[in-house]
């Protein structure tokens, strides 16, 4: 990729046409990333005001706030079986209620043996874990890094250490 | 979809039904159909939960299904598109419309409706009866058939319409019109083809009046369950039609540009000829079916007492108007006029984006953006000779706009070699794909603003909490007949610089839901062009 021209120094680009003149210094360098948010020529208009504007605001805020306390609104906690108070009336979702019902009585034994085999691996896994730290075939000093090398004798500073 | 959409998709399903359903819901956008165990083994999300969203996104129509690619018996697919939820961006609009045109209640039905995306009309009217009620003065309350017959002028103007139904496996095919419905006996649910078939008949379910008594125990059973009473319109479901207020809106555009370009008169007249034209015109049509000057004159506003002859100059007017929205198109009749519905919005998209261009960048520059639409190809020394600009002024704004990409360089080679001492290099214009480009612009400022309101809001999560618990304590102890001492110490709990805060806070949230509500209007009419210049000439 460095030019072709056998010692030549050719660019690809002709100096004259970018604008670059001979005896101009370079543009500064950057020295940090460059600002967060451009730097605007013009500022923006202001926000349209009145009296329809405001309505539609209201009416905006008050829709967002009646969203949250419809049953529409999922939070991940709502999962829980049995506690969910979510009607909606609508076909589809009745069945599925219907159905839910029925699976949550089957989930419910389900769940209590799963909780169950949970606790028996994790045993397992924290026995497991134990093992692998005490058991190395390596002397357990031969990872020491040295620090605790020349700290005990303070006391005869005459003698030279070798 | 492009990702800016499905970003601020995600937020808005954030914002209106909760992270799990927005987690569900971008999966689909992004992913395209699925069905159920592929959308659970993707997500991450249980069951349960994933059930629960597809549910809250189909009764909201955000998402079909259909099923499976494989032929009969392969699971349900569900796809989910980005045009519905987007449209939740219009949603305090529609609420007003309706307000401006069929009064609170046609403003309580739409927003009921809004709120639950389907509903059957007996639960609609019940709710919307008590709402109003509740909002009335002691002992009085709202008659259910009031609701009704409001509702009904709602289906008449196909502002709603129904569902199709859900037996099988149906495609929702929104945009079928509702026509008007004889108030008659209740029909029976299962009324086979009713989403292709326009006619449509309105459950009159026996006129109960709501006495006095039923509206405080309403009142009281805020959050009763639905009751079992069948009102023999079990299975019909409906929506608002967005489509048709997309028309209102789009009218609207055109009678106040007329009226910022001309007169007041001028925009009266495209009113008529507007009104006149709303049954017989297909939503997609390019222009309004010809309409005679005696017929305008005839169906004026009688308080617009204009003269025969007056009105025809103003027709004149209009015609040679350079923003074309009336064009002429015969002699019979005293002249036949049309109203140029897709040249109108194509104008209207020209001087949204003519006026990004001027408060971006300045009015010369803008002077230069307006300069090439119209010449459509011009060289550089053309350019700097008729915008009368100093060649190197000229020179820099162009570059800044074509590095903006909001003008395009066009080569056209004299010699094969495309040598550039040889070659003409023209600016132009493209109106579509730089419309289609600032639409995308939109959204993605709409999801900036969105998410900076979210921001703001988390940090100041403490002290929201903080002044509502107060609330609450200071609302209670209201209610319990408290002294004032005691209210003003729970008052102070709130130091005064934590109130300034509170109010620096609102007021941000506001500029910037307010900034969303405007920014929506620019998507609305840059959508309308886009959309015009899609759909094929019938």
């Amino acid at each position: 990729m460095a030019g072709r021209g056998r010692g030549r120094r050719t660019m690809s680009f002709s100096i004259d046409a970018v604008g670059i003149n001979r005896g101009d210094s370079l543009p500064p360098s950057m020295q940090q990333p460059t600002p967060l948010f451009p730097v605007m020529e013009q500022k923006p208009l202001p926000l349209a005001g009145g009296e329809e504007a405001e309505y539609l605001l209201a009416l905006k805020q008050e829709f967002r706030g009646a969203m949250r306390s419809l049953p529409c609104f999922i939070q991940p906690t709502a999962a829980h079986r049995g506690q969910s108070h979510f009607h909606l009336n609508c076909v589809l979702c009745q069945t599925l209620e219907k159905k839910e019902e029925q699976e949550s009585s089957e989930e419910e034994e389900g769940e209590e043996k799963k909780k169950q085999e949970e606790e028996e691996a994790e045993g397992e896994e924290e026995y497991d874990e134990e093992e692998f730290e005490e058991e190395t075939d390596y002397i357990m000093s031969y990872f020491d890094n040295g620090e605790d090398f020349g700290g005990d004798s303070d006391d005869n500073m005459d003698e030279a250490i070798y | 979809m492009t990702a800016q959409e499905v970003r601020l998709c995600g937020l808005l399903l954030r914002e209106h039904f909760g992270e799990v359903v927005e987690k569900v819901g971008t999966h689909l956008l992004r992913s395209g159909a699925q069905n159920l165990r592929t959308i659970i083994h993707e997500t991450g999300i249980s069951l349960d939960l994933v059930k629960k969203s597809l549910c809250v996104l189909v009764q909201h129509g955000a998402c079909v299904f259909s099923s499976g690619r494989k032929g009969p018996g392969s699971p349900t697919e569900y796809q989910a598109s980005s045009d519905r939820i987007l449209r939740i961006l219009r949603y305090p609009r529609y609420i007003y419309t309706a307000k401006t045109l069929y009064g609170d209640t046609g403003e309580i039905i739409i927003e009921e409706l809004l709120q639950r995306g389907h509903m059957t009309m007996s639960s609609n009217v019940k709710t919307v009866a008590d709402r109003l009620t509740q909002n009335m003065e002691e002992g009085r309350s709202m008659d259910y058939s009031e609701v009704s017959s409001a509702f009904s002028n709602l289906v008449e103007t196909h502002f709603l319409q129904r569902c199709p139904p859900l037996a099988g496996l149906g495609t929702t095919d929104a945009s079928t019109p509702a026509t008007p419905a004889t108030p008659a006996n209740p029909t029976t649910p299962s009324f086979p083809d009713c989403y292709k078939v326009p006619h449509m008949t309105l459950i009159g379910r026996g006129k109960r009046q709501l006495s006095s008594e039923d509206g405080e125990e309403q009142r009281n059973a805020k959050k009763a369950k639905l009751d079992s009473d069948t009102h023999g319109d079990e299975g019909i479901y409906w929506q608002v039609n967005f489509e048709r207020f997309h028309l209102h809106f789009r009218d609207q555009a055109i009678i106040s540009a007329v009226a910022n370009k001309l007169d007041q008169t001028s925009s009266e007249i495209v009113r008529t000829m507007l009104r006149m034209s709303e049954v017989t015109t297909s939503p997609t049509a390019t222009c309004t079916k010809p309409l005679s000057a005696n017929e305008i004159f005839r169906s004026l506003p009688s308080s617009y007492n204009i003269p025969r002859p007056i009105l025809d100059q103003y027709l004149t007017l209009l015609v040679d108007d350079p923003m074309e929205f009336v064009g002429k198109a015969g002699e019979s009749g005293g002249g036949m006029y049309v109203v140029n519905l897709h040249r109108a919005l194509a104008n209207l998209a020209r001087a949204t984006l003519e006026s990004v261009v001027q408060e971006r960048f300045g009015s010369r520059s803008a002077r230069i953006f307006r300069l090439l639409l119209r010449k459509r190809h011009l060289e550089q020394k053309q350019v700097e000779d008729f915008a009368m600009i100093p060649a190197k002024e000229a020179k820099d704004m162009l570059y800044t706009l074509l590095s903006q990409n909001l003008v395009q360089l066009q080569e056209i080679p004299k010699t094969p070699d495309y040598a550039p001492s040889r070659t003409f290099y023209l600016y132009t214009v493209n109106q579509l794909p730089t419309a289609r480009m600032l639409l995308q612009n939109c959204y993605k400022t709409v999801a900036n603003l969105i998410e900076r309101r979210l921001y703001e809001t988390k940090e100041s999560k403490r002290l929201l909490e903080k002044s509502q618990r107060i609330e609450a304590i200071l609302a209670s102890l209201q209610a319990s007949g408290a002294e004032p001492e005691q209210l003003t110490e729970v008052e102070e709990m709130i130091t005064a610089p934590e109130k300034q805060q509170l109010e620096a806070l609102r007021l941000h949230i506001n500029k910037l839901d307010s900034a969303e509500n405007q920014v929506d209007e620019t998507i609305f009419l840059l959508e309308s062009y886009v959309n015009s210049t899609a759909t094929p000439a019938s």
